[in-house]
């Protein structure tokens, strides 16, 4: 309840509940709740049994969850070995969204700063708290739609399939994209069919890179960059802008602190900010195995043995960059919340309400009530979502209430 | 006139950076709260948050009050400080008086007053060399709040 950084969670006699319209999908709940209530909706192999062929699109995180001499080859031979029928290479479509990020960047008229959208927790966030700021997010698709979009183009023209007859299958550092696909926020339709976490297809893939194990040649651990981003933001997004334009954040905490800097307009000569809500950008992902330190170790090791881009890596980034449109088939839009329904004398009214209510509450912010402070107590009985009452310093029976709640086994 | 429906005071300190921006950030939190338009509400924290700078840069201390009504949000910021000898000047885009260290710290580059003059809908200064100076600004609600 407490780690919500919008406080959007309530506990209620015993159960958490949410106030939807308040949730940007971050997941600081998931790896916090003590009773595992929570939980990342991906989806399940036999789901996929559906689809007549099976295209994985890998983070680039998933390369560093693994040891020292797993190589990106081996991750990928693991996967066409678990039943997807190819496993796609994403560099390029990255390569293709740093273009345009940066194009985008540079004929923008303002106003500034850009904020990066791939990171869908970010975009809600200011869908939901920084409505003002939505014209700042940058229309651009993900690296990972792009994929998506891509990956159905080829193989059905390859393979004369549909396109509904391929699954675009996102392996996932965190369970905000898996949403993000399900419902995303510009409410279109994902290019992507699903997800699966990279945690939950981490032992499949070590136990199967363990059968075929052969002895690791040094010579075999060097690849071209096709196989992996050359960048270090894992999810690539890096456009080539000078670095006093451009200010690259990771963690929602930083995040809030420099949109509220925004917000008042202290933030000036800054042009796009790249903002990924977890800490250490989406190698921190709460879908990942490896910790943050080991698993950036692990992508500065690969890197050392990346070669530069081949010139069919470049022709191809060429000849797509100007033919495709990469921006998002639909424009962002604040979050409507609930607030808005009633007239801004009732709104007045209610905080008025919360007001006093916060003057007879103890300002401890326990958390006994159900609500993460008394502030957001006084605001839920002022909209009355509940009764003041749910304090325990107001109530004692409420102490009772609890005790029944949490101690199921008298001592 | 439309029936005020909030008004509230807030104390500034002036020469303290440290705090630089807490009145304007708790404004901000207040009107994001009520739920008010967010062009309106963007407009009014840079009024807010410029006319702070103001205070904490050049004035022993001020006050800020916010008045809402159902038609429109006011700003009055009135400080012990300086005055400003010419306010025409003052007025013009990249004219400043603050020193280096100000600048330094990434304040002072001569848009404080026009950027609030450009947010508001009304704008008004009053100011009086070597007692103070207060300033007005109004901005129109749109119809839903």
């Amino acid at each position: 309840m407490r780690a919500c950084p919008t406080h959007a969670i309530r506990v209620k006699n015993g159960k958490a509940s949410l106030i939807p319209e308040l949730c940007i999908d971050c997941g600081s709940c998931l790896v916090v709740c003590p009773s595992g209530a929570i939980s990342a909706t991906t989806i399940t192999f036999a789901e996929l049994d559906r689809f007549k062929f099976k295209v994985a699109v890998c983070s680039p995180t998933l390369f560093f969850q693994f040891s020292q001499r797993v190589t990106p080859a081996h991750v990928r031979r693991a996967l066409l070995d678990l039943g997807f029928d190819a496993v796609w290479d994403y560099s390029i479509d990255i390569e293709l969204i740093n273009r345009a990020i940066t194009d985008c960047v540079k004929q923008w008229p303002g106003p500034f700063p850009l904020i990066s959208s791939s990171c869908p927790v970010v975009v809600r966030l200011v869908q939901v708290a920084y409505p003002a700021m939505v014209e700042q997010l940058i229309p651009i698709e993900s690296p990972r739609e792009i994929a998506g979009r891509e990956l159905k183009r080829k193989y059905s023209k390859e393979l004369k399939l549909k396109s509904e007859e391929i699954a675009a299958i996102y392996i996932t550092p965190c369970q905000a994209k898996t949403i993000s696909i399900l419902q995303p926020a510009e409410e279109a339709k994902s290019h992507l069919d699903g997800s699966v976490g990279i945690s939950e297809i981490y032992n499949d893939i070590f136990n199967q890179i363990q059968k075929s194990s052969k002895p690791v040649d040094p010579e075999q651990i060097v690849f071209s960059s096709g196989e992996l981003s050359r960048w270090i933001a894992p999810e690539g997004e890096f456009p080539n802008l000078s670095r006093e334009h451009y200010l690259p954040l990771t963690g929602l905490n930083d995040i809030i602190k420099v949109f509220n800097d925004i917000e008042k307009g202290k933030i000036r000569n800054i042009e796009f900010l790249e903002c990924h809500a977890c800490l250490g950008g989406c190698i921190g992902g709460n879908l990942t195995v490896e910790n943050l330190y080991v698993a950036r170790s692990k992508n500065l090791h690969l890197l050392a043995y990346v070669l530069n881009p081949t010139p069919e890596f470049e022709k191809e980034v060429e000849k797509r960059y100007g033919k495709e449109d990469f921006s998002l088939r639909r424009p962002l839009r604040p979050r409507i919340i609930e607030g808005e329904v009633v007239d801004l004398r009732d709104r007045v009214m209610r905080r008025r309400r919360a007001d006093e209510l916060l003057r007879g509450l103890p300002l401890l912010n326990c958390g006994l009530c159900g609500a993460p402070t008394c502030r957001n107590h006084a605001e839920d009985v002022a909209a009355g979502r509940t009764e003041v009452g749910d304090c325990v310093f107001l109530s004692r029976e409420r102490i009772e209430v609890l005790r029944k709640v949490y101690k199921k086994h008298p001592a | 006139m439309a029936a005020e429906l909030l008004r509230e005071s807030y104390e500034i300190q002036g020469r303290n950076f440290d705090k630089a921006g807490e009145v304007s950030g708790e404004i901000k939190m207040l009107l994001r709260e009520l739920g008010i338009d967010a062009a309106c509400l963007r407009r009014l924290v840079i009024v807010a948050f410029e006319a702070e700078m103001n205070v904490v840069m050049y004035a022993r201390r001020g006050t800020m009050t916010l008045i809402l009504s159902e038609k429109d949000l006011c700003l009055e910021v009135s400080d012990e400080g300086p005055g400003i000898p010419d306010v025409e000047m003052a007025l013009q885009e990249g004219y400043s008086t603050a020193s280096d260290e100000m600048r330094e710290m990434g304040f002072g580059f001569g848009m404080g007053l026009p950027n609030m003059k450009k947010n508001s809908d009304e704008f008004r200064i009053e100011t009086e060399v070597g007692k103070g100076t207060s300033v007005f600004s109004r901005i129109w609600l749109n119809s839903n709040g």
